[in-house]
């Protein structure tokens, strides 16, 4: 076990941030903490690195308590803040070196991992500029170089791609699936849950800071009712043919909004067939047709009511 | 890992531009400005150029031998007054009208006095003048009434100038209030420091900055983080304070006496305060960054200004006033040392401002600490 939080409980005043928390991260895993602005994900991360003083619970890391002096566990962590946090007045080059050599003090293998972590981004061309000079995608670029140089066994990854234009983003998440591939455990959070799908292998879903479920993708979605969402657009659907929509086998919910037909089906087969053909015999004209299979934010809504975009 | 940490701190801090204006390049220019105002004053080895004069040498000039002495000494010795020529009459006017001179005396029955125009030069031999016709008068008042005086010691006394004050200098160094600008300015500048401090507080500390998030999750320790910036930023601002003085002494040509060694341990002293105090307001107080700057900016002037950088005497008028203010002003306290240095042999004054500056110093490096020294956050 990489990481065991257990019970962990942080106040901010009447606020409960971290709600007996707790999560077992695996060596080797990428580690997804999926949930809304505010749910307390970036508290828990401050909370595992002893950054934030918490009320209840025990935090360990490698098998060892985590304490602000474990030198020893720290050195072997790397952490990518939310926030940009480099130097403005230190060129690209600079800043990886000097945070590298906060963890490493030999200057030559410092000189080689500043290196090495320069190209793992793809900031060779930029090795001069400063901080200032660079664009919003490269700056988090930069921020993870400056995160992940010295080669760390535990990587936190606090919404790495927050801002960023769509090939800095696949840039970044590639790059954190070939870290793992080299042996890095990753815990990344996020509350865009395309990403947490894309290459996250376990996933805890969070929300008003507890854990309210934990697992696989798949383990995730095979928890809700939900198997399959079919839409339809439609000119116009009276509420009869809805309420024959909705006594269709395996449908759970169906509504009609802005010409939108939307139907919730459980596990099972020949769902859209059925839909179609009851549109078919009822005489509904329609347009397009969708049929998707059940997606983390249609486990979020189902066990929190609200979507996670909210 | 300490020379790495000092190194690329003082790298870093040498490249925030902002920071150095207000450290280095703003007391410089400053100082200039003061100089340009003050030049002519603090000039003291400016000559005073003798006023060209002509008087018309006619018979009345020539049976007036005490005017004739008294013009004689005016225009002789090692500070004459007077540049005179002795002319007739047409080349005095033709010399008066080419501005080849700046009056024309004439005795007669009165001495009068001819001028082209109203200046400094004009009221100078018109006070010569009025200077010597009053003496003229009382003398002939004195003899009127004491006929033997002219036998005890009446003209000797007259020919010289007796003050009733006398200037007593402590060091050797003359009285110069002028000095106190620039000093007053040096101690502006060491107070600027503060911004060094408050700049370590904020890349340092979790709660106040990414940057201090991401180096207290590094397995640094903290106390290695906190001496090594405080060094760096008292380097820097340590040398900038040096340029200053330099600056201001070689170039400007302020005085500022001959014990060196001292003024370079006032120097020092004042930037530990400047960036004790830097660091203080940036860790106690949870307010962004621009409310800091200003605190400390706001309080830097109004220290410097009861100092004395706008008001030379501001110092002293405190001191009647409310006298408890002196004492616990920095920049005032900065100022004196350096004021005593020039103008006392004793070195008492000093080191009673050294003293007090050493304590505030102490002060708020122990409150900072209180507030750096914590490792978790109650929230960042």
């Amino acid at each position: 076990m990489i990481i065991k939080v257990q019970n962990l409980v942080k106040r901010y005043g009447d606020l409960l941030a971290l709600d007996h928390f707790g999560l077992e991260i695996e060596q080797g895993e990428i580690f997804g903490l999926l949930g809304p602005n505010g749910s307390g994900k970036t508290t828990a991360i401050n909370c595992m690195l002893s950054l934030l003083k918490y009320d209840k619970g025990t935090i360990e890391i490698f098998g060892k308590p985590m304490s602000p002096d474990a030198y020893d566990i720290k050195r072997n962590i790397g952490v990518v803040m939310q926030n940009v946090a480099v130097f403005n007045e230190l060129t690209v080059y600079e800043n990886i070196q000097y945070f590298c050599g906060l963890y490493i003090p030999d200057k030559d293998k410092r000189d080689r991992y500043t290196d090495e972590a320069i190209e793992f981004v793809g900031l060779q061309d930029f090795r001069k500029f400063m901080p200032k000079k660079l664009s919003g995608g490269l700056l988090r670029r930069l921020n993870i170089a400056c995160g992940i140089a010295h080669k760390p066994n535990l990587i936190f990854l606090d919404e790495p791609t927050v801002a960023v234009d769509p090939q800095s983003r696949n840039n970044i998440l590639e790059g954190i699936q070939r870290l793992n591939r080299e042996g890095a455990t990753i815990v990344y959070t996020s509350h865009y849950m395309e990403e947490v799908e894309q290459i996250c292998s376990r996933i805890a879903i969070i929300d008003k800071g507890k854990t309210l479920a934990t697992g696989t993708k798949d383990e995730l979605k095979a928890m809700i009712k939900t198997g399959e969402t079919l839409s339809a657009e439609l000119y116009a659907l009276s509420e009869e043919d809805l309420e024959a929509i909705r006594s269709l086998p395996h449908v759970t919910d169906a509504t009609f909004i802005n010409n939108r037909l939307t139907v919730l089906c459980s596990g099972g087969k020949h769902n859209l067939i059925r839909l179609l053909d009851t549109l078919k015999s009822r005489d509904i004209s329609f347009g397009r047709v969708f049929s998707e299979p059940p997606t983390l934010n249609d486990v979020f809504l189902e066990i929190t009511g609200k979507e996670l975009r909210d | 890992m300490f020379l790495f940490l000092y190194t690329s701190r003082v790298k870093t801090l040498l490249r925030d531009k902002d920071n150095l204006f207000w450290t280095l390049m703003f007391p410089l220019l400053l100082a200039t400005f003061f100089y340009i105002a003050f030049g002519s004053i603090m000039n003291k080895s400016e000559n005073f150029k003798p006023v060209p004069t002509a008087v018309v040498n006619n018979e009345a000039y020539i049976n007036n031998t005490y005017f004739a002495d008294a013009l004689k000494t005016a225009s002789t010795g090692d500070n004459p007054i007077l540049q005179l020529s002795v002319l007739n009459r047409e080349q005095a006017e033709k010399q008066l009208e080419s501005g080849e001179i700046s009056g024309i005396i004439t005795v007669s029955d009165t001495i009068s006095l001819k001028v082209k125009q109203s200046g400094v030069n004009q009221s100078i031999i018109k006070a010569f003048l009025d200077q010597y016709l009053q003496t003229e008068k009382e003398v002939a008042a004195i003899l009127k009434a004491n006929p033997d005086a002219a036998n005890q010691g009446l003209f000797n006394a007259l020919g010289k100038h007796i003050s009733c004050t006398k200037e007593i200098s402590f060091s050797g160094a003359d009285p110069n209030p002028m000095l106190n600008y620039f000093y007053a300015l040096i101690a502006m500048a060491c107070l600027y420091g503060s911004f060094w401090g408050m700049r370590n507080t904020t890349d340092m500390q979790a709660n106040l900055s990414a940057l201090g998030a991401r180096r207290s999750v590094a397995p640094t320790h903290k106390m290695a983080s906190v001496v090594s910036d405080g060094l760096a930023a008292l380097t820097i601002l340590f040398a900038e304070i040096m340029i200053t003085v330099c600056y201001i002494a070689f170039v400007l040509g302020a005085d500022f006496g001959t014990r060196w060694g001292y003024v370079v341990l006032t120097c020092f002293i004042g930037c530990v305060t400047g960036i004790s105090f830097g660091t203080f307001v940036g860790s106690a107080i949870r307010k962004s960054e621009g409310v800091k700057t200003a605190i400390l900016l706001g309080f830097s002037m109004v220290m410097s200004f009861l100092a004395g950088l706008m008001i030379g005497d501001m110092k002293i008028m405190i001191a009647q006033k409310a006298p408890i203010l002196n004492l616990i002003n920095p920049a005032t306290l900065l100022t004196d040392a350096f004021y005593s240095l020039y103008i006392y042999e004793s070195l008492d004054r000093f080191f009673l401002n050294i003293g007090i500056l050493s304590i505030i110093s102490l002060g708020l490096t122990a409150g900072s600490f209180v507030f750096i020294r914590r490792e978790r956050y109650a929230s960042i």
